[in-house]
């Protein structure tokens, strides 16, 4: 027993080392395509991108890497294990892939594992006459024409065929294939499959058994994004949920859901479920009708008198404005159509309690909406602008080197804003997610998360403005424009400050506003070491944050305010101790 | 797929052989149009000593072309009061199910479909099932509540059944 358990170490760590390797290897080959690589201005990046690889605690796993994975685990067990490759095949089938589970049940109660998982230890030969019986079709048929799993039940090629593909198009449950015989629980592993079944079907096997491994597997899932075929592993523990897939989709590793950092998963699942509920339904019909005084059923007043008559089979007539039966409507109450009971109705307080939850129900409702456009308009500014990075990836961009005399590794820059401003709306999306949820009541938090949202919003607005419009005359142009090299400087200035703005905003959601508000803790220092995929500086923002949000909070620009300065490259508000500006350090005169 | 039809056509032509030359006590089987192998008719004998007794029950038993496997269907033609027979007749028991339906095999390997039961398996199974009906998962609620709670009601409907299948007999 000593000796297997040595092996089996001395396996593990050469296995591990070998995987640590491997990651390191895919980590940096991924970087050039999945991690933005932000203009370099100052000498700090670099250093901070270095940092983001050894962070980064996810692998790519394309489709050969998964086969080899896959192939690693199970030859692992059947060293390990002294048995066939098909049977570790489908011991890890069934403990998830997880190796150490496998080991753990086996040599805890091996004799239990098996007859749990259908591997009867000593393999039963099948009768050994010249001519056997099949238990399908009764047809005898000589002795090697027969095939049977471990368990000795003979039946002939032509019925296993059809059992097995009969099995592998019902879908993945073939994985778990047994005996035909229904007293029987031997598994039918690869190993048969790939001797009886035809080539799709042993095709379509394969399949299903690499899905088996990504999706039973706790550490991988595939990426979510349409089409994609690549999984993800996924190191537990430090860091944020962020990944970027190789086909550039940014999705959430706890969720699933797209990329939201700064936003945390619950937010995002309450915001998806409020979108696609019933709820505001509801809100509107609360705030825009009024139910039926007899039947309850809501009414859309949407023109004319106060006489409302309800639908059949109701037909009950009254007042729009007191809900009172019609009939009572003659002289008595000032004339058919000047309801005067409402007002004294309401003095009386008799329609307080439903006016209210009318009226709040159209304020929640106006609120949502509020949010919700943009939310909405962010995301599809973003999908605007990733179709327009393509675009200019495409072929405009060549076009752009041309017209303008330089060559395309000159032009990075404009790659860089784009996706900037692609990254950018993003986090801008959820914000409005974050905001809808932040509590009404927490007045400085609102203020400060409002301010930091606005400056964020106003850069990016002309950063993206800058990256659209001007670029199209650049465009148009029939000659080498003489300014492009102005416009090469402000691209590139608007593409940092925006980084900039956004890393604030980032950093301030992702420690819950607490620069402002009861819990005054700064830990904005520890928690920006993970800002990631926004790169670049990040010096302290703990004073300008305490400073500007005492003072009027809203996205105004220009706060000629005596704590504070404004920078006259990028209008940033810098608290007044800076000397020099806080987002894109030129220094204050 | 003329391969698999016509396996299944042999495989059913050889059970209705055996099943004539030897015949299973309990049940009598036949084509329902001799041209037709696919479609047979059975006669189930209430099981003695259960409430069934004294029954002929017709049933029809659909084989479909990739038979053996994928399992056939079987419905009673005599009316039948049970839990595990749905009011148009249809017999619901787990060996019927087609493979595909339990992909995680919860169900154990052998309440399953598999290719290896016949004609004869299936009818005995159909047998057991009148003798010890499953009020688990019914596939006629109100017999099964019967069965359950009033195991007069369901004893006197099953009672007309029997006289009813004797009459048509």
């Amino acid at each position: 027993m000593d000796s297997e358990d040595d092996m089996h170490d001395a396996n593990d760590s050469a296995d591990d080392d070998f995987y640590s390797g491997g990651e390191a290897g895919l980590a940096a080959s991924d970087d050039g395509d999945a991690d933005y690589d932000f203009a370099d201005h100052d000498s700090d990046d670099s250093a901070e991108l270095l940092s983001h690889r050894q962070q980064q605690n996810y692998s790519i796993l394309s489709e050969d890497d998964i086969k080899q994975r896959q192939e690693d685990d199970i030859n692992r067990v059947s060293t390990v294990l002294s048995i066939s490759k098909s049977e570790a095949c489908v011991l890890l089938r069934n403990y998830n892939w997880s190796v150490s589970k496998v080991h753990d049940e086996w040599f805890a109660d091996e004799e239990r594992v098996r007859k749990a998982v259908g591997l009867p230890e000593k393999c039963i030969e099948m009768p050994d006459d010249r001519e056997v019986t099949c238990g399908i079709c009764f047809e005898s048929c000589p002795h090697g024409s027969m095939s049977a799993a471990a368990c000795g039940h003979p039946f002939c090629s032509t019925c296993w065929r059809g059992y097995i593909s009969t099995a592998i198009n019902d879908g993945p449950g073939c994985l778990m294939l047994r005996c035909p015989d229904p007293s029987c629980a031997a598994a039918v592993g690869q190993d048969m499959i790939n001797s009886l079944a035809d080539d799709e079907d042993k095709e379509k096997y394969g399949r299903y058994l690499r899905r088996s491994y990504i999706e039973d597997n706790r550490k991988t899932k595939w990426c979510p994004a349409p089409g994609c075929e690549y999984a993800v592993e996924f190191v537990m523990g430090s860091g944020s949920y962020d990944v970027n897939c190789n086909c550039s989709y940014g999705f959430c590793w706890n969720c699933t859901e797209e990329a939201h950092r700064p936003v945390d998963c619950a937010t995002v699942s309450k915001w998806i479920l409020k979108n696609s509920a019933e709820s505001e339904n509801m809100n509107w019909i609360l705030a825009n009708s009024k139910p039926c005084p007899k039947c309850k059923r809501p009414i859309e007043k949407n023109q004319g008198c106060m006489h409302i008559t309800c639908t059949p089979p109701c037909k009950f007539e009254f007042c729009w404005l007191c809900l009172g039966p019609w009939s009572e409507h003659g002289e008595r109450t000032g004339g058919f159509y000047a309801c005067n009971r409402y007002e004294s109705a309401r003095q009386e307080g008799a329609y307080d309690e439903s006016e209210r939850r009318r009226e709040m129900a159209k304020n929640s409702l106006e609120r949502y909406t509020h949010y919700y456009e943009r939310w909405a308009a962010n995301q599809s500014s973003r999908q605007k602008a990733l179709g327009d990075l393509q675009s200019l990836q495409n072929d405009k961009l060549e076009k752009l080197s041309d017209i303008q005399s330089q060559p395309e590794s000159q032009l990075k820059f404009i790659i860089e804003a784009w996706l900037q401003i692609v990254e950018c709306r993003r986090v801008l999306k959820w914000t409005y997610a974050y905001g809808f949820y932040l509590p009404e009541h927490e007045h400085a938090k609102r203020q400060f998360f409002e301010y930091l949202q606005g400056e964020a919003e106003s850069g990016l607005e002309r950063l993206h403005q800058c990256a659209e419009k001007e670029l199209q005359t650049y465009l148009e142009a029939e000659s080498p424009s003489k300014d492009f090299n102005d416009f090469r400087t402000k691209l590139a200035g608007l593409t940092s400050v925006t980084r900039n703005y956004f890393e604030n905003l980032v950093r301030a959601l992702e420690t819950g506003l607490n620069d402002v508000g009861p819990s005054t803790s700064h830990g904005t220092c520890s928690k920006s070491a993970t800002s990631k995929s926004l790169g670049g500086k990040s010096k302290s923002s703990k004073n300008r944050a305490s400073n500007t949000s005492t003072k009027s909070g809203g996205p105004s620009r220009g706060m000629d305010d005596s704590n504070i300065w404004t920078c006259d490259q990028c209008t940033f508000a810098n608290p007044k101790s800076a000397r020099a500006c806080q987002a894109c350090d030129r220094p204050h005169r | 797929m003329a391969g698999t039809a016509s396996q299944a056509s042999l495989l059913l032509q050889k059970q209705l052989r055996d099943l004539a030359k030897n015949p299973v006590d309990g049940f009598s089987a036949g084509l329902v149009d001799d041209s037709n192998v696919f479609e047979w008719q059975v006669t189930i004998i209430g099981p003695p000593d259960t409430l069934y007794d004294g029954g002929y029950f017709n049933a029809i038993m659909t084989f479909p072309q990739n038979y053996p496997n994928s399992p056939p269907s079987v419905r009673f033609t005599s009316e039948m009061w049970h839990p595990n027979v749905y009011p148009d007749g249809r017999v619901c028991i787990s060996i019927l199910h087609p493979p595909g339906e339990d992909p995680n095999g919860y169900e154990l390997a052998s309440e399953r479909w598999t290719p290896v039961h016949t004609v004869e398996s299936i009818v005995l199974s159909i047998i057991s099932m009148l003798s010890s009906p499953n009020d688990e998962s019914p596939a006629n609620i109100e017999a099964a509540k019967d069965w359950r709670e009033k195991r007069d009601e369901f004893k006197k409907k099953v009672r007309q059944c029997v006289r009813k299948s004797q009459e048509m007999f």
